[in-house]
């Protein structure tokens, strides 16, 4: 190895994963902020979890990842071990824990990083940002509503405009698969078309099943039920009666109804073609999408049986925000705002060290950033003042005799 | 108004593509000389933008959101496993995904045995053999000809296209099982899917119409 490359082989850090800095991790941190502020402005509380726990807590209903996707390890014991993929479940299992008893609703929300051991080359982050909030023990529409709400005020302070989140009722497809008997393979099999909105394969497949034609229509055509709610609900009502479907439907009417009225329609569209990523979902889900970023930057759902799991019954509705994808997309959209440092730089020579150090205190005392900087006999102050502007500091300050 | 741009896969597909875009109003004169050097080409004023790439790459373009709509074959979007919406079969490009052998490998599909399969398709072959078939195979990736596999005993069977099975039959090889139908499909990009719903619906709309009506 030649002496000028010696040491660059540490500078890699492994697929997946990355440094965030400079003026990028100021702005990120600047809209985390602002994010956890509009949350906590709702009366959500923050929670921590620990960044690793053991595996069942995330495995199979529980979780959002399949258990290949899961970074594991093992602890002295034995046992096995997750760095999380997702964060609800963890917070399911405090509420279990810490509010067994209580029966009104719970307002928690949290900010940490999510690991998923994803196949190289792929361009996928395996460590991201997750800032979400939880509300438990509400099964009203108007909770759902809020949660909706809640993403689409994050999504506007953000400095995000033009963007869309799609509403659906998990278990509206749930109930048409019950009201046609399908297998569990056969409805597997239609989920996986209609997930990658497949209506031709969607079509193929009916043909070769037994179900009733006003069931068929409904399927194929679950595409097409997009943007005007008044006119798909129709189209499902006169062409089945079941009544998860309808409550399904009823749902997502109010939902719908409840968000306008916060005057933000012109955000939400219903697609009755969702199907919910998690098996844990049990009611209302949506996604959020934008221009700049090949995925959705923000998911919730209603997920009423999850918490039962831990040994508490209680409904609960989460939402959550992916802030890489939301960084993404803000800088592919040119709306960040590029944070500058701000502040002064005090540069003393030593012998006024006192000085400067009041000075330096005054100023911090009165909310100013200052940077301290013993004066190196070599260095001339220009220098010192075209650092200054190197890394966007307001101003330089030379400590001198007559400096108050 | 944005752009949506296309991916589309080199050679005949590309080809026949444009010509069923032409059919609904999508034009790109650009595209038709054949002596050109650019890479992307675009129809400022209906606001699209095409460009080729590697059949294998037009998935990666398309999950990624680098383009909006894909066509690609389905046997490249099954081995590339990556999220897309599918949303229109063109029925053209039509061909099977087939196990192929010797004869005398037909016994050892059938008897559970270790087997090693030779196939461009690592993916597909592996699904089909682990979870369809229930059979524990070897599989070796390879990147062309994969008939000689057989030939020159580097595998028993071998998993890939066929078109007419004339290459095959030329080579003592037969199909011993069909995995699936195979043709070109138009893939689209979640997020493009919601954000430019209305022109992708209409365009997707209008394709199918001309899709039906060659075929009748």
């Amino acid at each position: 190895m030649s002496e000028r490359n010696f040491g660059q082989e540490l500078l890699h850090t492994p697929g997946g994963v990355r440094d965030i800095y400079g003026a990028e991790c100021a702005s990120r941190l600047k809209i985390q902020q602002e994010l956890h502020q509009v949350m906590i402005s709702y009366g959500f509380r923050d929670i921590q979890t620990p960044t690793f726990e053991y595996f069942d807590i995330f495995s199979k209903e529980k979780g959002s990842v399949q258990s290949q996707a899961m970074f594991k390890f093992f602890d002295r014991g034995n046992n096995t071990l997750v760095l999380r993929p997702d964060i609800t479940p963890a917070i399911a299992r405090c509420v279990s824990k810490y509010d067994r008893e209580e029966e009104m609703p719970i307002r928690l929300c949290y900010m940490g990083n999510t690991f998923v051991n994803t196949t190289p080359y792929k361009g996928k982050l395996q460590e991201v940002t997750q800032i979400g909030a939880e509300l438990y023990n509400d099964t009203s529409s108007d909770a759902d509503a809020e949660m909706v709400v809640l993403t689409i005020e994050c999504l506007l302070k953000s400095g995000l405009k033009e963007f869309q989140l799609e509403i659906g009722h998990a278990d509206l497809l749930r109930g048409l698969v019950e009201e046609a008997g399908f297998s569990e393979a056969e409805a597997a099999q239609l989920f996986e078309l209609i997930e990658s909105k497949n209506f031709f394969g969607v079509e193929e497949l009916l043909d070769r099943l037994t179900v009733s034609e006003p069931l068929k229509e409904i399927f194929v055509s679950l595409s097409e039920l997009q943007g005007s709610f008044d006119e798909s609900e129709a189209f499902v009502k006169e062409r089945t009666s079941n009544e998860r479907v309808l409550k399904a439907l009823d749902r997502l009417k109010k939902v719908e109804q409840i968000v306008a009225m916060y005057g933000y329609e012109q955000y939400i569209t219903v697609d009755l073609s969702m199907l919910s990523n998690y098996s844990y979902y049990t009611g209302v889900i949506f996604r959020a999408y934008t221009y700049g970023n090949g995925e959705a930057l923000a998911s919730g759902g209603r997920y009423d049986g999850l918490v039962a799991q831990f040994g508490k019954d209680a409904p609960a509705i989460g939402a959550v925000i992916i802030v890489d994808q939301l960084m993404l997309a803000l800088e592919r959209q040119n709306l960040l705002v590029k944070e500058k440092l701000g502040g002064t730089l005090v540069v003393y020579p030593a012998g006024y060290r006192e000085k400067a150090h009041h000075l330096a205190a005054k100023l911090r005392g009165s909310g100013k950033i200052v940077q301290l900087i013993r004066k190196s006999s070599g260095r001339e102050l220009a220098q010192y003042q075209e650092y200054a502007d190197r890394i966007g500091a307001d101003d330089v300050i030379l400590v001198q005799a007559d400096t108050i | 108004m944005r752009y949506i741009t296309f991916a589309l896969a080199k050679g005949r597909l590309a080809k026949h593509t444009l010509s069923l875009l032409e059919q609904i109003g999508i034009t790109c004169e650009e595209m038709k000389d054949e002596k050109t050097r650019k890479l992307i080409f675009v129809n400022e004023e209906l606001g699209y933008r095409f460009f080729l790439s590697k059949a294998t790459d037009v998935p990666t373009y398309v999950e990624m959101g680098a383009a909006d709509i894909g066509v690609v074959g389905k046997d490249t979007i099954l081995e590339a496993g990556r999220k897309l919406y599918e949303v229109l079969d063109l029925n053209v490009g039509k061909c099977r995904m087939c196990v192929a052998g010797p004869e005398s490998a037909r016994e050892k599909l059938n008897d559970g045995s270790l087997i090693r399969v030779a196939s461009k398709y690592p993916r597909i072959a592996k699904d089909y053999f682990y979870n369809t078939k229930h059979q524990t195979v070897e599989i070796i990736k390879l990147n062309g000809s994969v008939e000689l596999a057989p030939i020159v005993g580097l595998s028993e069977v071998i998993v890939d296209i066929v078109e007419t099975g004339s290459t095959l039959k030329e080579n003592g090889l037969k199909v011993l099982e069909e995995i699936c139908p195979l043709s070109a499909r138009v893939v689209v990009n979640e997020v493009s899917m919601k954000m430019e719903h209305e022109r992708i619906t209409k365009l997707v709309k209008d394709l199918k119409k001309i899709v039906s009506a060659n075929q009748e």
